[in-house]
C-alpha cells in the first residue's frame, strides 16, 4: 500500500494516523491485502454475490408514532446539547 | 451454600425450595467475581440486582429463569447500565433502552449482575484488545480466555454465572467456549435478535448464550430464539422448546467430517480427543459419513474482506456528536470527527475499519468486496450439499488450546487463523456449538458441531447425549464437579 493509498483510505475513514505507527499499520494492512488477495485466483464466473444469509428483502413494520423516540433522554448522551439540537463546532463562517 | 458451577436448573431448585434466598445467591456471587480477579467484568449491576433478589425473596419476581443470575456481554445495550463495547468510544455511554435479548432474560425473571468485558467491539480472539484490559483464562491466568466474548466464558467457566450472554460474528462464542471449557452456542443467523446489540459486521453478527451444559444453552435459547419486529433480519419461524427437543435419543442422526479440514497439523492431543469424540457418537448410535466441503478453504480471506467491509460502514456512526467520546476541543467539524475516532478507537478496530474502507474504495470493490460475496456464495452452497447427505457436521472448534497472553497479539494474520474453523458457519449463516471434549497440555479443548439452518435443536440433542455419556462438561478449574 502507498503512500497516497494510505492517506486516501485514513482521510475516507476519519481515522489519523500517526507517522510514528504509520510503518507498522501499513506493513499489517499489506500482510492482510495480501492474504485476502487470494480470492481473486478463484474462478467465480456466473456466481451470484451472497450478501446476507437469508436473502430475503428487510420487512416493513408500521411507521407508528411510540413514546420510544424521547429527545431528552437521547440528547442525554450527546457530549454537547442545547436543549434541542446537538452541537458541533461552527461550520459556516 | 457454595453455588458455583452449579447448573441453572440445580440453582433454580435450591431457590423454589429456599435453600437459598436470591440475596444470598447474589452475595455469593459479587464475592466470587472479587476473589476471581479475572477482569471479566467491565461494570457490575449491584443496586439494579439487588432489588431484583428483594423482589424475588418477596415472591414479585416471576418467570422460566426467576431469581437466574445472569452476565449480560457489554455490547448488547442495557437501560441505564454502561454499555462500552470495551472501547474508549463507548466508556461513558449509559443506553436508553434494553436490547431484545436483554429484555427476554429480564422478562424471564432472570437478574443481571453485570456487563462483561470483551474484545474492543467484538474484534478480536483473545480478549487482549479491550480498552479495560485482557481477561484470564480460569483454568491458568497467564492465559488468553479466547475472544471475543472472553469476559463471558471466563465467568461461566470460573463457576461466577451459569448463564452468559455473548455473541458470534466469526467464532466470537464457540472459540472463547473451547478455550474455557464450556459449551457456548451460536443459533441461525436471524433467529435471535440483533435489536440493541452493537454492530461490528451486520450480515454475521449473532446473539447467543454460554452454559455449562448443553441442557442449559437449551434453556437460554428458549429464551431468546424469538421472532422480533425490530429486527429486520428476523426469522419468523415457529417457537421450539429446545429442552424438550434434546430428550430423544441420536440414533437417527447422520454425521459429517470434512474431508477438506486437514487436522493433521495440529497437536496429536487434539487429534486424539477428536477422533475419542467420534467413537462416542458412534457408541450413541450416530452414523458418520466424510463430506467435502471444496470451497472451505476461502472461508478466512473471504471473512476477513466481509467483515472489515461491514464493520467500516456500522462504526462510522461513531463520530463524537450524538453519543460517545468526543475529542477535547476540536477547532473545526472535521477535527471533531477525526479526532474522536482516533483517539476512540483502538488499533485492531482501526486495522478493520482501514481494510474495509480499502476493500470498498472505488477501484476496488470488485476485485476484493465483490469477490468475497462470490466465494461467500460458493461456500454456503457447498453446505447446502452437505446437509442433503448428513444432518450435522463434526469439526474442531479451534486449531489448538488457549495460549498466552500477548504470544499471538503481535501478529493480526496469526490472530485471525484462530477463527478457522468457526467462520465458516457465520458466513452460511447457519448454528453451529462448541462443547468441552478433552485437554491439551492441560487447558481445555472444545468440538464443534455445525447444523443446518434452524436447526438448533439437532446441535443441542446431540451435544447433551454426548455429555450424558462423559464428564469434560464437569471438568472445572478446581476439579471434577460429580
Amino acid at each position: 500500500m502507498d503512500n497516497k493509498t494510505i492517506e486516501t483510505i485514513s482521510y475516507l475513514a476519519r481515522l489519523k494516523i500517526d507517522q510514528s505507527d504509520k510503518e507498522n499499520i501499513v506493513k499489517d494492512l499489506d500482510k492482510i491485502i495480501d492474504f485476502i488477495g487470494q480470492l481473486q485466483e478463484i474462478n467465480t464466473e456466473k456466481v451470484e454475490p451472497l450478501s446476507n444469509p437469508l436473502e430475503m428483502t428487510a420487512k416493513k413494520r408500521e411507521d407508528a408514532v411510540n413514546s420510544d423516540n424521547n429527545k431528552e433522554i437521547f440528547l442525554k448522551n450527546a457530549p454537547n446539547s442545547d436543549e434541542d439540537y446537538f452541537l458541533v463546532p461552527k461550520v459556516v463562517e | 451454600m457454595k453455588i458455583n458451577f452449579k447448573s441453572v436448573t440445580d440453582i433454580k431448585n435450591l431457590l423454589t425450595k429456599k435453600e437459598i434466598s436470591s440475596k444470598e445467591l447474589l452475595d455469593e456471587t459479587f464475592d466470587s467475581i472479587e476473589k476471581s480477579s479475572l477482569n471479566a467484568f467491565i461494570s457490575l449491576n449491584k443496586e439494579q440486582a439487588y432489588r431484583c433478589s428483594e423482589a424475588y425473596d418477596q415472591g414479585n419476581l416471576h418467570g422460566d429463569l426467576a431469581g437466574i443470575p445472569i452476565a449480560q456481554k457489554d455490547l448488547f445495550c442495557t437501560k441505564d447500565l454502561r454499555t462500552t463495547c470495551a472501547s474508549k468510544i463507548l466508556s461513558d455511554f449509559i443506553p436508553p433502552y434494553d436490547a431484545t435479548v436483554v429484555q427476554n432474560f429480564n422478562d424471564a425473571g432472570s437478574i443481571c449482575i453485570g456487563k462483561t468485558n470483551m474484545d474492543e467491539f467484538a474484534m478480536g480472539s483473545s480478549n487482549e484488545t479491550s480498552y479495560f484490559g485482557e481477561v484470564s483464562n480460569p483454568w491458568a491466568k497467564d492465559y488468553v480466555p479466547g475472544g471475543s466474548s472472553g469476559g463471558s466464558a471466563a465467568a461461566v467457566a470460573a463457576g461466577i454465572v451459569p448463564i452468559a450472554t455473548g455473541t458470534d460474528t466469526g467464532g466470537s462464542i464457540r472459540q472463547p467456549a473451547a478455550l474455557c471449557g464450556i459449551s457456548g452456542i451460536k443459533p441461525t443467523y436471524g433467529r435471535a435478535s440483533r435489536w440493541g446489540m452493537i454492530a461490528f459486521a451486520s450480515s454475521l453478527d449473532q446473539a447467543g448464550v454460554f452454559a455449562r451444559t448443553a441442557e442449559d444453552c437449551a434453556i437460554g435459547l428458549n429464551q431468546i430464539c424469538k421472532y422480533d419486529p425490530k429486527d429486520t433480519t428476523s426469522v419468523d419461524c415457529k417457537k421450539e422448546d429446545f429442552s424438550e427437543a434434546i430428550k430423544r435419543n441420536i440414533q437417527d442422526i447422520k454425521i459429517g467430517i470434512v474431508r477438506e479440514f486437514d487436522l493433521s497439523n495440529l497437536d496429536d492431543s487434539v487429534q486424539n480427543a477428536f477422533q475419542n469424540s467420534i467413537k462416542v457418537f458412534e457408541s450413541l448410535g450416530a452414523t458418520f459419513k466424510e463430506i467435502s466441503l471444496k470451497n472451505i478453504g476461502l472461508s478466512v480471506p473471504t471473512y476477513y474482506v466481509v467483515a472489515p467491509a461491514e464493520c467500516s460502514s456500522n462504526l462510522s456512526r461513531f463520530d463524537g456528536v450524538k453519543y460517545g467520546y468526543r475529542c477535547e476541543t476540536p477547532k473545526d467539524l472535521s477535527d471533531l470527527y477525526i479526532r474522536s475516532r482516533s483517539e476512540g478507537f483502538g488499533d485492531e478496530v482501526k486495522r478493520r475499519i482501514l481494510i474495509g474502507t480499502y476493500v470498498l474504495s472505488a477501484g476496488f470493490y470488485d476485485a476484493y468486496y465483490k469477490k468475497a460475496q462470490q466465494a461467500r456464495r460458493l461456500i454456503k452452497d457447498d453446505f447446502d450439499l452437505a446437509f442433503n447427505e448428513v444432518d450435522l457436521i463434526l469439526a474442531p472448534s479451534s486449531p489448538g488450546p488457549a495460549f498466552k497472553k500477548g504470544s499471538k497479539s503481535s501478529d493480526p494474520l496469526e490472530m485471525y487463523l484462530e477463527d478457522l474453523f468457526t467462520i465458516s458457519a457465520n458466513l452460511a449463516g447457519i448454528p453451529a456449538m462448541s462443547i468441552p471434549h478433552g485437554f491439551s497440555n492441560g487447558m481445555p479443548i472444545g468440538l464443534q458441531l455445525i447444523g443446518n439452518f434452524l436447526q438448533e435443536s439437532q446441535i443441542l440433542r446431540a451435544a447433551h447425549h454426548f455429555q450424558l455419556e462423559t464428564d469434560w462438561h464437569k471438568m472445572t478449574p478446581e476439579g471434577n464437579m460429580q
